[in-house]
C-alpha cells in the first residue's frame, strides 16, 4: 500500500494530549476526517471534540486529502478574544 | 495594524493607528477577562495562538469588514502568553465615516475573532485550569469558517 508522510501540529488542550508535533504515515487518500478518528481511536474523550483542520495556514474541510509532505494542524474550539 | 503580542496592550497606540482624516467616528472595544467565570475564581490566564495564522485570518477578517462597511482602517491587536486578570488580552480599533458603520463592523470584527481565530485560553483557579472551548462537545458552530468559494 503506498502511503505518504505527514507532519500533525497540536494546540492547546490538543497540545497538551498529543504533544506539539507528530510525524506520521498513513495510507494514500486519507483525509484529515479519517486522521482524527484514527487518533481519537488512540486517545479517548476526545470523539465529541468539534475539531478544525487548517493545512498550510489556511483552514480546510474535513474531506480534504492528505499528501505527501504536508503540514495539518488540527485546533480545538477557538477560545480568543477574552 | 495586526498583531500578536506578548507584553502588554497599549489601546492608544492602536486607536492611533486608525486616525484618518476622512474618519468621522472610531469605535475601539477591549476585551479584558473577568476575574470569576462561571462562579469560578480566576487567578491566571493564558493564551496560545496559531501566530502566522491567527494574524491572516485578521487581516481576512479586516479586509472583509472594509468591504462591507466601507471603513476607513482597522487595527487588530491580540495578547499572548500570561496575561493578568483584568488587562485586555485584545483591542480591536476601526474607523469609519459615520458612527453607525464604525459600531456595527467593530462588534462584527470581535465576534468573528471569537469564532475564527485560532487563538485559546486556559484560565487557572486555585484547583485546575481548563482550556476554554476544549471542554466536551465544545461550543456550536454558528457560522462556517471557511472562505466563500468561488464558482468554477
Amino acid at each position: 500500500m503506498k502511503t505518504v508522510d505527514i507532519e500533525v501540529c497540536f494546540f492547546a488542550a490538543l497540545r497538551e494530549r498529543f504533544g506539539e508535533r507528530m510525524l506520521r504515515t498513513v495510507p494514500r487518500g486519507t483525509t484529515l476526517a479519517k486522521l482524527w478518528r484514527q487518533l481519537t481511536a488512540e486517545a479517548s474523550g476526545l470523539e465529541r471534540l468539534p475539531v478544525r483542520f487548517a493545512v498550510r495556514e489556511r483552514y480546510v474541510e474535513p474531506s480534504y486529502v492528505v499528501r505527501q509532505g504536508d503540514e495539518v494542524s488540527i485546533f480545538p474550539p477557538v477560545s480568543g478574544g477574552a | 495594524m495586526f498583531e500578536i503580542r506578548s507584553r502588554r496592550l497599549d489601546v492608544a497606540r492602536v486607536l492611533a493607528a486608525v486616525r484618518d482624516p476622512a474618519a468621522g467616528a472610531v469605535v475601539v472595544f477591549t476585551g479584558t477577562t473577568r476575574r470569576t467565570n462561571a462562579g469560578r475564581r480566576v487567578v491566571r490566564l493564558e493564551y496560545e495562538a496559531h501566530e502566522a495564522m491567527a494574524l491572516r485570518e485578521m487581516r481576512r477578517l479586516a479586509a472583509e469588514a472594509k468591504g462591507r462597511w466601507g471603513l476607513r482602517k482597522v487595527a487588530m491587536v491580540h495578547r499572548v502568553g500570561l496575561v493578568p486578570v483584568g488587562e485586555p488580552s485584545v483591542v480591536i480599533a476601526v474607523s469609519a465615516g459615520h458612527r453607525e458603520e464604525a459600531f456595527a463592523a467593530g462588534r462584527w470584527l470581535i465576534d468573528r475573532l471569537k469564532e475564527i481565530v485560532p487563538i485559546w485560553k486556559k484560565e487557572r483557579y486555585r484547583d485546575g485550569a481548563v482550556w476554554i472551548g476544549a471542554q466536551q462537545g465544545g461550543p456550536p458552530r454558528r457560522r462556517a469558517i471557511y472562505p466563500a468559494r468561488r464558482g468554477r
